[in-house]
């Protein structure tokens, strides 16, 4: 594994290496050898790498998902299992490889470029609904365009641009190494975007490329155009949808990520000014220094076995583990407000009051029209024919609010952190050991958000283990998009520390030379 | 959830520490009120809508500045962003409302080239004996700063729904009169949207006609 570790790399190499790659098909990354994940990658590579044999007959496919769906939902499994490769790849530089990272991003850039995804083998059928979706819209307001098939299109597109984004996130943590914050927002924002928006067509994903906004400002932006959207589907009787942005900022993540990234802005500019005013031998030693503190920033592992098998229902684990993180900043932040948050999650899974998996009776049907009546008072929807839909919207509803709240709080926190460290001079720790531990809590913040998705998913399918995949599986598939999505945030927000402890290094040293 | 709004407002709240600025704004946001809390630390944010006119809203998104010294170089950088704010004093602390001065030139220092619209409150007006700054000495000061004044409490609710409309229609009248406008690359002010279905004012003004939230 370290003989692919790279984050000495200086900073032209990735780009440069972005450049030659940007043709090539992508070959299979280093860390495809666990067979483990063999699985999870062949999901992940096929949209790149199978195209050419893709099979043409759209029935077939979709039977072949219906028969997956109805054997103990494979599909949603293939879908976690990407998650869980996301973790390993994404989190761990170590095994991650420059070529890799370059791929990444020339692969995003590509897709951007061609507008429309390449059909998920998985989801080829919602692909063709997509596809006619648009050429409806092209040709305004096709009549036979189901609104059935304009719910459930823009999540299956998505889907499509899946692998793509989740290289964007990969290279997240390398980029930020070589290319400094900007890089970061620049990925940062296009990966908010697509996922935010869920525009299956990437229109204005060429024009954000061309900008040079902030990741806030691109958060607030997607929210806004949910705002509008739900604006004007007031009077439209149209089922109401999470809205993910909506909902972070409805708990302060913007506002929160806002000052960070001010914070971080005016640290970064301080660190420039200050290197400029040194020279000779002073100069090298604190550049020395923070590369340190850099490769503390980059170095974030992240075993998603670990996961396998843990429960922590109540979530005392984590509240333990971020609670030893925090001490060991000495900056007396606490993680009250995240063990909130994470309670306000459990408390939403036990109102949801989904009966325990295996628990099924063996008729299906008995079983569905069961947790249906179960859940039905809580719907208050009149209909057999809604009901029976009305249960998964709830709790994707339920997993898209925990998500938007936990990764808020998860903003707050770093924010907090980032405050705290700027005031505090010469605390009891070293910026290094605040680094590496900062480096922890996002693992942490990242497993949580990870272990969160899991539950509601599985909530999901035992709930719509009766419903058809066109109706489960876009929630299901939203609910991961927004899980990869919060995850990224909280490792952007973790990058925009970086600034923030290079200032409180240079202070502490210079405040301790002049004493 | 259906929030709907002309204007998007972002104030600033300064002053002393323990003058109750979070105290003010948990009021007006939570319509809460607790006796013990812990000292903000840097920044807070809360946000609520109000309605200025039947049918307009305005959303406030607040931002709740630590008052301790020891955070002042982080709050200053949040000022830029802010089209108004509240100055906050304890009349029962005489140093919180002598500390005024020192706030305002703050504030007026960061938030270059913008201006921030202020309103000043002098909070815990509940605590009627122990009072230690008179009302005309405070709308003396107000008046000579070009600001409004209020006396307020979070205890018992006294003019916390008010001081915030005061501030937020003094901000909406230099909004429409183009004294204050929206830029780009700041955000004092944002503008809103107005759903497709209310098409007039008339239309806005009939209750139940617009969403209920």
């Amino acid at each position: 594994m370290s003989e692919t570790k790279s984050s000495g790399d200086p900073a032209g190499k990735t780009e440069i290496q972005e450049n030659s790659d940007a043709q090539q098909p992508p070959s299979p990354a280093p860390e495809d050898v666990d067979p483990s994940k063999a699985e999870v990658r062949v999901t992940r590579k096929r949209p790149e790498s199978k195209l050419p044999s893709e099979p043409k007959d759209p029935e077939q496919k979709q039977a072949n998902e219906n028969s997956q769906q109805a054997s103990g939902a494979p599909a949603p499994q293939g879908a976690w299992g990407y998650w869980g490769s996301w973790g390993k790849s994404i989190l761990s530089t170590a095994t991650a490889t420059v070529a890799t990272v370059g791929q990444g991003i020339s692969q995003v850039i590509e897709k951007a470029e061609s507008s429309l995804g390449i059909p998920n083998p998985t989801d080829l059928s919602t692909q063709i609904k997509e596809e006619e979706r648009q050429e409806g819209s092209s040709s305004s307001e096709h009549p036979g365009t189901s609104r059935e098939s304009d719910s459930t299109s823009p999540i299956g597109g998505a889907i499509g641009m899946f692998s793509s984004l989740s290289s964007v996130v990969q290279s997240t943590g390398k980029t930020m190494i070589s290319g400094g914050l900007d890089a970061l927002e620049f990925i940062g924002k296009k990966t908010m975007d697509v996922i935010a928006e869920g525009d299956p067509g990437f229109k204005k994903t060429k024009g954000l490329m061309s900008r040079t906004s902030t990741l806030s400002q691109v958060l607030r932006e997607a929210k806004e155009r949910e705002e509008k959207q739900t604006a004007e589907q007031v009077s439209a009787d149209t089922v109401r949808k999470a809205h993910y942005g909506m909902l972070f900022d409805e708990f302060q993540g913007l506002s929160h990520l806002e000052a960070l990234e001010i914070l971080s802005r005016e640290s970064e500019a301080k660190v420039k000014s200050i290197l400029a005013s040194m020279s000779g031998q002073e100069l090298h030693k604190m550049k020395e220094e923070l590369e340190q503190i850099r490769e503390a920033f980059s170095l974030v592992d992240f075993d998603d076995e670990d996961l396998d098998g843990r429960k922590d229902e109540d979530g005392t684990e984590f509240v333990k583990e971020l609670t030893d993180v925090l001490a060991e900043l000495q900056i007396s932040a606490t993680a009250d407000k995240l063990s909130r948050a994470r309670k306000s999650a459990c408390d939403r899974i036990s109102e949801l009051n989904v009966p325990a998996e295996g628990s099924q009776v063996e008729d299906g049907k008995e079983a569905s029209e069961a947790s249906g009546a179960e859940l039905i008072s809580r719907c208050s929807v009149e209909g057999a024919q809604r009901s029976v839909a009305c249960p998964p919207q709830e709790i994707h509803t339920s997993a898209i609010t925990s998500l938007a709240e936990l990764t808020a709080r998860s903003i707050e926190q770093f924010h907090k952190v980032a405050e705290l460290i700027l005031h505090s001079q010469n605390a009891g720790a070293t910026t290094l050991g605040q680094a590496s531990a900062l480096s922890q809590m996002t693992v942490i913040l990242c497993k949580e958000i990870s272990l969160l998705s899991r539950r509601f998913t599985s909530c999901l399918t035992t709930v719509g283990s009766n419903e058809k995949g066109d109706v489960l599986n876009p929630l299901i598939t939203g609910v991961f998009l927004e899980a990869s999505n919060s995850a990224s945030y909280v490792q952007d927000a973790f990058q925009l520390l970086l600034p923030v402890l290079e200032i409180a290094h240079i202070q502490t040293c210079t405040n301790s030379s002049q004493l | 959830m259906e929030a709907i709004w002309i204007y998007q407002f972002r104030l600033i709240v300064i002053g002393d520490s323990t003058v109750g600025k979070s105290c003010l704004l948990r009021r007006f946001t939570e319509g809460k009120f607790t006796d013990v809390s812990d000292p903000t630390v840097g920044v807070d944010f809360f946000a609520r809508l109000v309605e200025i006119e039947p049918g307009k809203r305005i959303k406030l998104q607040l931002w709740d500045t630590a008052g301790q010294e020891r955070f002042r170089s982080i709050t200053r950088s949040y000022y830029r962003n802010s089209v108004g704010g509240l100055l906050v004093f304890d009349l029962t602390n005489r140093r919180s409302f002598e500390h005024l001065k020192d706030w305002l030139d703050e504030s007026k220092m960061y938030v270059q080239p913008f201006e921030i619209v202020f309103l000043l409150v002098g909070h815990k007006c509940d605590a009627g004996h122990q009072r230690q700054v008179s009302r005309e000495e405070a709308e003396r000061f107000a008046l000579a700063c070009g600001m409004k004044y209020i006396e307020t409490s979070a205890k018992d609710a006294t003019n916390v729904e008010e001081s915030f409309t005061i501030l937020t229609r003094d901000i909406y009248e230099r909004v429409k009169r183009g004294h204050i406008s929206i830029q780009e690359d700041w955000e004092g002010v944002k503008s809103g949207f107005i759903p497709n279905v209310v098409h007039s004012s008339e239309e806005a003004v009939k209750p139940g006609r617009r969403c209920p939230c």
